[in-house]
């Protein structure tokens, strides 16, 4: 008995209405750490034990809120701002189409949430320690009967005066319930030897599978069935044509759609006669034109069309486009070495179409005249 | 059971005579303007008049399936309050002089009643069979004559338990109730569909009427709080209405206002999702000009204010709180009519003016007077219920 | 027998007035008795129900979904039939345990734990097959958004990623709830038993807990909390399930009813299953006192509204898809119920809708074995209900050139014989290793076990 020290005084009760009396005595006579253990919750009881009531509610608004706002920051970021793609023409911010996710995490957040707090924070559960447990008072309230403790760390606790308060209130089987000392002394068991050797075993095992599933199980058949299918790839050679190629060419006379041809591919003169540009120098066909300049022509010419490219000493520098030369040249011209190209350059055919051709030459006049402006442009 | 009855502690005393007065008032300034606004400009009235008569058909038919199914659910803690939702109900009898002039107007509130319009139109050639006047007139008439077979038949037996104190009254409305039920879903949506769906001919939703029936719930639910509270604060009703009544109210309140808010979004979204032309038309015309304020504002009418006013458990079953949120629910319900009616009439944007003010006035003066006139004469509780003492005792 | 109901009293939810000892005897009784020969023989039906489906699914994971029906232009074969079928049980268990809660029906006691484990056990059932139906399964990861080697993100805007999320925080919510109501059961189990390795199971599932009213009042609190995210939960979920058909604009699935209407059909199935397992469960386990023929007819009377309103929902997409008069739609609808697929459409109505108008008579309601042979018209109804949604939209929509008939694989219908084992295997475990009825729950609800309020 020396190592056991007094955790409270039980006594039990049969009726839930002796109980709910019981209780608002307890309250009356001033005791506060006291607590009644029924088998299942009794109606009217916290108003009994003058209980205030519970704030989870609180902790279920706070959980779940914060589950909205994750949602919908997460798919914010990731849908519109981290990689947009455009789904079912509607804006990258649909909003109406996020609601179904914001829900379904707020809900989780604040189921997990709240059941958490009350285990975790509320009750400090896990707790089989606590000395009720494994006492015959408890063995009867999680059963059928009602039972009443009261602690002795309550500051109006006296063992006399509880004894004979639960004999006023008629309870039966009135008994004091001990802590254990070996219990609250008994150091956890974490740096058992079996302990860290299951964990490390645990965490080889993990380790080992994760490996052997991800690097080779998924190249072993049939999972890898799909990488290896009987179809001909890029680059493979082909045993059913006689010139072994897998890819083949399309039939002699094939046109693409759209494709139209040009009509002075070895006259560049004439092209300059002839070719007028259908494009007026508009800001939409100025930016196209900026667009396709920056991109296909300033790697060689320049930003600005001075010739003084990136690349330059790879290659053997392509003249500036501010020359007399060039700037005397008609539009055509200047359309006509972009489509066929002009000494070491070549077409530029199969990537500007003639639009966004057209487009390109109103930039460079745009920037020949920058280069070269005059007092009255200023006007 | 004879003996519990006996401890009902209640004696009918009337309303004061300011709730009929204030009723007659509104009723006569709201007529006033309703008439002058049929002179000046029928079409514009004739629009309000509808929107007056699908309010209207809210309370009345909704409170009548709210006393159909506490029959049937057996629902103990509403029973003291039957009575309220039953003189509610009672609005069910003027529905048919309000729907003369949305009668008299067919021309200018329909497109399809034009014949040339629906001979050139092949999408509303289609609908000629179900769309013409003879077989909506039909279609109507039958209606309320469902709706008052129903109503008289469950509120007489009502009443006569109160001096019978027959239990075999509560099972025969049980009954009644059984087989109103299949009636009042059929009705209630076809109602919606021929009044208001049919404004925009060429526009269909199959949830339009759980839609209209989501508004319903709320404004018979709403209407019966109020007037509870009203009446408790004068002690017009038993003794020991507690604080279990007020949160199953709040509580139906609640759920019914998250109901109206997932059919509405479900609506939405399908439409919004599938983007198909002969849908997303009737999303637009309320999408356009001033009446993009007007839809945003439904949502924060409609759903936040009740929703964050009604969330808390406290909030449930504070009074003050219920009263507050029970008159914003019923001004929410006609904003929705509102919503749903109004751009038919004008495409560019809202109107609003003395009309829009003489018409919900109306509408207050004639649930006043109805509820007055029925509260007068009968017991604001079923004292000869069987259920009445669990109901009085109710605890959740 | 009884049309001499006093509805001035209130009816017994818990028959007779046993004593709360007797009520653990009861319900715990067959977690600490052997199980006897009935047990395994129906043990080894489902397991090997189970080893068919496993068989069928090996195949179909060596070999490929090549196995299956789905072929074009009916993509979604059995597998999301299956799949919709088995979500929609699962919603019994929800509603019954919170939607009504909430609504404070005390019948729902006796049947709450159980259907609740129904509903987790339909859901793991249901998740196997979006998992199967993507064809490799163990790249299912994917539909995580979590950083990849791809820098890509899941498409927020589908559907089928809103499933992901509803399935899993569906499943999520209810193993939580399942699990909360266990915690005093797990606490009373320990304090009974003698048995040491069960008392050390008990006692860590119980966490300790003490029976205490200063925690049973959080307790209630946080059951009321759940109760009040579980029902908006269980209606997202199927709510969602239609958003798969209903967000496309294929002439049949875009109809603005299909939420509700998946939602009222979800809960028809789901009662009609837990309806066909109580009535055994209670007959074995000698429930019938607690599990009570007015239980069961409630049950019938909700089975009776559900079975309405999914006929309201067909006749309403019939009106609306003449009404709306556009021609895709109007096929789709005539083709659903005079084309190749007019048998499925009739099993379907005569299930859904003709079979449960038997439950207008109190008579039949009361009738158990009338009620069994019903609630298995229901359940094939609704599986026929999907199958109807699903492939007679698919194998005829807009082009007639693709328009080809969906004939289902014996690789499929080992398959869905195996989730039916899989289900029932889980059930019958269950009934076997916890307590199928909710012990604090009954006796809260036992005539006399609340104090009467004389004080009020």
């Amino acid at each position: 008995m020396s190592e056991k020290i007094l955790h409270s005084y039980s006594g039990i009760f049969d009726t839930p209405d002796e109980i709910i009396h019981a209780a608002e005595k307890t309250v009356e006579a001033g005791y506060t750490k006291f607590d009644v253990n029924t088998p299942y919750p009794i109606h009217g009881m916290p108003k009994a034990m003058n209980l205030e009531p519970s704030k989870l509610g609180y902790a279920a608004l706070v959980f779940g809120l914060s589950g909205t706002l994750t949602a919908l920051f997460v798919m914010y970021w990731m849908a519109a701002i981290d990689y947009p793609i455009t789904v079912g023409g509607k804006p990258f911010f649909a909003f109406p189409k996020y609601i179904p996710i914001m829900f379904e995490v707020t809900v989780l957040a604040a189921a997990i949430g709240t059941v958490s707090t009350m285990l975790f924070f509320f009750f400090k559960f896990p707790n089989n320690a606590h000395p009720l447990h494994d006492t015959s008072y408890m063995k009867k309230v999680s059963s059928d009967k009602y039972g009443l403790i009261i602690q002795a760390d309550d500051p109006k606790f006296n063992e006399d005066e509880v004894k004979v308060f639960f004999a006023s209130l008629h309870a039966k089987d009135v008994e004091p319930v001990y802590y254990d000392m070996e219990d609250i002394n008994a150091s956890p068991k974490i740096y058992d030897k079996k302990f860290i050797g299951g964990l490390a075993l645990t965490f080889i095992l993990v380790s080992g599978i994760t490996y052997f599933t991800l690097n080779k199980l998924m190249f072993m058949v049939p999972f890898n069935w799909m990488m290896y299918q009987d179809k001909l790839t890029v680059q493979e050679k082909s045993s059913v044509f006689p010139d072994e190629f897998g890819v083949r060419a399309p039939v002699a006379g094939t046109v693409a759609r759209g494709f139209m041809p040009y009509e002075f591919p070895n006259e560049p003169e004439l092209a300059g006669e002839v070719l007028l540009n259908p494009l007026v120098p508009t800001e939409k066909n100025l930016a196209l034109g900026k667009k396709k300049y920056d991109t296909y022509c300033s790697p060689c010419h320049g930003d600005f069309g001075d010739g003084d490219s990136r690349l330059r000493g790879q290659f053997p520098n392509p003249p500036s486009l501010h020359s007399e030369k060039v700037r005397n040249w008609s539009d055509g011209r200047i359309f006509h070495v972009i489509t066929m190209g002009q000494n070491i350059m070549p077409s530029y055919s199969s990537q500007l179409t003639r639009e966004e051709k057209w487009a390109t030459v109103l930039y460079v006049r745009a920037l020949e005249r920058s280069k070269n402006a005059k007092e009255s442009d200023l006007k | 059971m004879s003996s519990s009855q006996s401890n009902v502690d209640y004696q009918h005393k009337p309303l004061p005579s300011s709730f009929t007065k204030i009723g007659t008032a509104l009723l006569a300034i709201g007529l006033i303007i309703v008439i002058i606004g049929y002179f000046i400009d029928p079409t514009r009235a004739a629009f309000n008049n509808l929107i007056l008569l699908m309010f209207l058909v809210s309370i009345g038919l909704g409170s009548l399936f709210l006393v159909g199914i506490e029959y049937l659910g057996g629902a103990v803690w509403s029973t003291p309050f039957r009575r309220i939702t039953e003189f509610l109900a009672s609005v069910l009898i003027v529905i048919p002089i309000i729907a003369i002039p949305v009668y008299m107007h067919m021309h200018d509130l329909y497109h399809w009643t034009h014949n040339e319009a629906v001979q050139a139109d092949k999408l509303l050639k289609g609908k000629e069979p179900y769309l013409n006047l003879e077989f909506f007139t039909i279609r109507i008439v039958v209606f309320l004559l469902i709706w008052l077979a129903f109503y008289f038949l469950l509120t007489k037996n009502s009443k006569k338990q109160d001096t019978s104190k027959d239990q075999g009254l509560t099972k025969k409305n049980i009954k009644i109730s059984a087989i109103f039920m299949p009636f009042f879903a059929l009705t209630i949506t076809f109602s919606a569909i021929d009044w208001m769906m049919s404004l925009e001919p060429h526009w269909f939703s199959t949830i339009y009427g759980v839609y209209y029936f989501s508004g319903t719930m709320l404004a018979a639910l709403a209407a019966t709080t109020y007037l509870l509270i009203y009446l408790n604060e004068r002690k017009l009703l038993f003794k020991g209405l507690n604080q279990d009544h007020y949160y199953s109210f709040g509580a139906l309140l609640f759920a019914f206002t998250n109901f109206w808010a997932y059919i509405a979004f479900s609506q939405f979204l399908l439409i919004y999702y599938a983007n198909m032309p002969e849908e997303t038309f009737w999303y637009l015309a309320r999408w356009e000009g001033s009446w993009i304020v007007f839809s945003i504002g439904l949502i924060i009418v409609h759903f936040v204010v009740p929703y964050f006013g009604l969330l808390s458990q406290p909030s449930k079953m504070n009074p003050k709180r219920l009263k507050f949120m029970s008159l914003w629910i019923l001004f929410a319900h006609f904003y929705d009519l509102y919503w749903l009616i109004m751009p038919t009439y004008n495409k560019e944007g809202i109107v609003f003016g003395w009309m829009e003010l003489g018409f919900p006035l109306l509408a207050v003066g004639i649930v006043a007077l109805m509820f007055g006139l029925k509260a007068n004469k009968q017991n604001l509780i079923p004292v000869g219920d069987p259920k009445l003492i669990r109901g009085i005792n109710f605890r959740l | 027998m009884s049309s001499t109901i006093d509805y001035s009293q209130e009816l017994s939810v818990v028959e007779g007035k046993p004593p709360l000892r007797s009520i653990d005897d009861a319900i715990i009784k067959p977690l600490d008795s052997k199980p006897d020969k009935k047990y395994y023989m129906a043990l080894a039906v489902t397991i090997s129900m189970l080893g068919i489906g496993v068989i069928g699914l090996a195949l179909s994971f060596y070999y490929g979904t090549g196995l299956w029906g789905n072929n074009n232009p009916v993509g979604w074969g059995f597998p999301i039939v299956n799949f919709v079928f088995w979500v929609g049980i699962g919603h019994a268990g929800t509603l019954i345990s919170a939607i009504l809660f909430l609504f404070r029906q005390k019948w729902r006691t006796g049947i709450a734990r159980f259907a609740e484990g129904m509903t987790i056990f339909a859901v793991m059932t249901a998740m196997i097959f979006p998992a199967i139906h993507v064809g490799r399964p163990w790249l299912a990861g994917y539909l995580m958004p979590y950083p990849n080697q791809h820098s890509l993100w899941v498409n927020f805007t589908s559907p089928l990623l809103w499933d992901v999320f509803a399935v899993s925080t569906y499943f999520t919510v209810s193993l939580i709830f399942w699990y909360v109501g266990l915690i005093p059961d797990f606490a009373t189990l320990r304090d009974r038993t003698s048995n040491k390795i069960k008392k050390i199971i008990y006692s860590v599932f119980s966490l300790g807990w003490r029976h205490s009213n200063r925690h049973w009042q959080h307790y209630e609190m946080v059951y009321l909390i759940l109760a009040g995210f579980a029902t908006p939960l269980v209606l997202s979920v199927h709510t969602i399930v239609s958003f798969d058909f209903a967000v496309s604009i294929i002439p049949g699935w875009h109809t603005t009813i299909f939420p509700p209407y998946f939602v009222a059909g979800a809960v028809f199935s789901g009662f009609a299953m837990v309806q066909n397992v109580l009535i055994f469960i209670r007959k074995i386990f000698n429930y019938e006192h607690i599990i009570t023929l007015d239980t069961l007819e409630k049950m019938n009377k909700i089975i009776l509204l559900t079975g309405m309103l999914v006929g309201y929902a067909y006749g309403m997409e019939f009106f609306i898809a003449w009404y709306s008069g556009v021609q895709p739609e109007q096929f789709a609808f005539v083709n659903r119920a005079f084309g190749p697929y007019a048998w499925a459409y009739w099993i379907m109505v005569s299930c859904n809708v003709i079979s449960p108008q038997l439950f207008w008579f109190k008579k039949i309601r009361r009738s158990i074995p009338v009620m069994f042979v019903v609630a298995v018209f229901v359940n094939v109804g609704m599986w026929f209900e999907r199958f109807v949604i699903t492939v007679t939209s698919l194998s005829r929509d807009f082009l007639p050139s693709s328009w080809a008939y969906y004939t289902p694989t014996l690789t499929d219908f080992a398959i869905l014989i195996g989730s039916f084992g899989l289900f029932f295997t889980l059930l019958l475990l269950f009934t076997k290793t916890l307590p199928v009825v909710s012990i604090a729950e009954v006796k809260a609800v036992v005539d006399g076990a609340q104090p009467s309020h004389k004080d009020h």
